[in-house]
């Protein structure tokens, strides 16, 4: 499993793929601290990055796809899946390599942004607690949005279809809250307590206010989860229908 | 021992694989062979495990692929129809990869890979990207592959499609050099390849086996035609009613044009030894004969009649045989 977690690693950074994608993420990131530096208010004394990371937030249903639709879609593609098929290791290891791998590649993103808290806090003072849950926050949203955007990839044998199922998927648990908030469903109390339970936006704006829960950490992980075991089954279906 | 049970695979309402069994003892060399699309690639990916058989069971050593597939995948080495490289990794870092993921010791794997090259020689391909390959070379890099871990067992989807004649000649070599110590199945459409490598040959059509026997015992169940083709001058109609006349000539096959009052009769004949009164029919009434030669039914032949024909079970049918010819390849799908 190992193996096949180091080769997925390395196959992003062989390419210019991580980099583009990482430089992306980087400038979007920036462009969002610079105008939360301009429009600051000269009362304020701490600088705190809660606006920044919700801003994020919804970067990442563009980003995320484009980094892991290659992950199934690419191998069904090459067909290049046969070698961990017909080596001794299980789909569920599989599955879980390749979904670290990317959460490997996100990983170093996350740590590269490290650099605008850090001049902030050279240039100024930072609200330390709230950054450490906003990027808790960010991670773990970043989990889900990773295990969603495998599960789309292991759909489709075609990348840009994978990166396209990925985004609708990822738009569809977002406004989830907004279409919650609709006289609609709010005439039936019920409906919308059950949809305020997987409500992602209300929870991430917690995260990124500097409010760490618990609960809501459960349920980004609860989340993932679901999406990788669903990985898992689409796999062994699609080996089961079609060779 | 590879024993393959009752296997059937069923795509969708669409039958691949219908009731397949045959088994395959150690050190022995067992040519699958089929026109395409005949359910040669579909059985292959059952027996390695990538692909779940709607019924039937195959035994690796005693161990069932549904029940124990770690314990059966440990020992098969498998070579796809497409060898299952990545295109955007060097030839060596690859193959350290695929020891990896079938779970050679760390401390054996630099050994291993390079053996695996050695063999396939494409150690000095090592630090090539391979995408930047050729296909020969892709299928030897995919053949190294197959190779590590030191499986018992090889199981080789069309390993010479694609290649030129020389790396066709050099996978057959390989192939001989690896049944020495490993048992091997291998698909193939070109029935020459498995005169010259196999002992023991299977036959599948559309999803059915229509024959498995040895070589030798396929050729001495066939019906042996005996043809001469002949050159000869002479007028075309007396020439002809010449050769009809004589005793053990079952008939003209074909008459070609050659040149001016030349003309090539393919005759069938009872046996060898109607040449020679053949021959003196035809000089006793002022008709040459430039040249003569016996025409050999490929093994090409004897393959498409039992392809075409309908299933008939596990022995070797009417077929036309003699020595393997060169082959081609023919789609028969």
């Amino acid at each position: 499993m190992f193996s096949l977690y180091k080769k997925e690693v390395h196959s992003y950074f062989a390419s210019p793929f991580a980099y583009v994608l990482s430089a992306l993420f980087l400038l979007v990131f920036s462009l969002s601290f610079i105008r939360s530096i301009s429009t600051m208010d000269s009362n304020v004394l701490k600088f705190s990055f809660s606006e920044i990371f919700y801003n994020n937030f919804f970067f990442f249903i563009f980003m995320i796809p484009l980094l892991t639709m290659r992950t199934f879609a690419e191998e069904r593609q090459a067909k290049t899946e046969t070698i961990w098929l017909s080596a001794p290791i299980t789909i569920p290891q599989v599955v879980l390599a390749k979904y670290f791998a990317v959460v490997t590649v996100y990983g170093l993103m996350m740590l590269l942004s490290l650099v605008f808290p850090l001049i902030a806090w050279i240039k100024g003072s930072v609200v330390f607690s709230s950054l450490i849950c906003g990027y808790a926050g960010f991670f773990f949203w970043g989990l889900v949005c990773i295990a969603v955007g495998v599960m789309t990839s292991a759909m489709t044998d075609n990348t840009i279809l994978a990166a396209i199922f990925g985004e609708t998927a990822m738009l569809l648990i977002i406004f989830l809250d907004t279409f919650t908030e609709t006289k609609l469903i709010q005439s039936m109390p019920a409906v919308a307590k059950v949809f305020t339970w997987f409500s992602t936006q209300a929870r991430f704006a917690k995260f990124s206010q500097g409010l760490f829960s618990l609960s809501d950490l459960v349920f980004f992980l609860t989340l993932s989860t679901v999406a990788l075991v669903w990985t898992i089954i689409i796999i062994e279906k699609r080996r089961w229908s079609r060779g | 021992m590879v024993e393959i049970k009752n296997l059937t695979k069923y795509y969708g309402t669409h039958l691949a694989v219908k009731d397949i069994s045959f088994t395959v003892g150690d050190h022995e060399v067992l040519g699958f062979l089929g026109p395409n699309g005949a359910g040669k690639s579909t059985t292959m990916n059952m027996i390695t495990g990538c692909l779940p058989s709607t019924d039937g069971t195959v035994l690796v050593d005693g161990f069932d692929i549904a029940k124990n597939p770690m314990e059966v995948k440990k020992r098969i080495g498998y070579l796809p129809e497409i060898p299952p490289v990545y295109p955007d990794m060097r030839v060596r870092d690859y193959l350290t990869f695929a020891a990896g993921l079938k779970r050679v010791p760390r401390a054996d794997r630099k050994k291993q890979v390079d053996n695996a090259m050695e063999r396939l020689h494409i150690t000095d391909m090592e630090r090539r990207v391979i995408g930047h390959l050729s296909k020969g070379y892709r299928q030897r890099v995919g053949f190294a592959m197959a190779l590590l871990g030191s499986p018992k067992f090889l199981i080789l989807d069309e390993p010479t499609v694609g290649l030129d004649p020389t790396q066709v000649m050099e996978v057959r070599k390989l192939i001989m050099e690896l049944s020495l110590d490993h048992t091997i199945i291998f698909s193939t459409h070109i029935l020459a390849e498995v005169a010259a490598v196999c002992q023991r040959v299977v036959i599948i059509n559309q999803g059915t086996i229509r024959a498995e026997d040895t070589i030798e015992n396929l050729e001495a169940s066939v019906t042996v035609q005996h043809m001469l083709r002949m050159k000869v001058e002479g007028e075309m109609t007396k020439v002809t009613n010449i050769i009809n006349e004589v005793p053990g000539v079952q008939g003209i096959d074909e008459v070609a044009f050659d040149s001016v009052g030349v003309n090539i009769f393919t005759v069938k004949v009872k046996d060898d030894d109607v040449r020679k009164p053949l021959m003196s029919a035809l000089i006793s009434q002022d008709c040459m004969v430039l040249e003569i030669t016996a025409v050999k039914s490929s093994l090409e032949d004897a393959f498409v009649q039992i392809t075409q024909g309908a299933p008939s079970g596990k022995s070797a049918r009417s077929v036309s045989a003699d020595t393997p010819a060169p082959a081609e390849e023919k789609e028969a799908d």
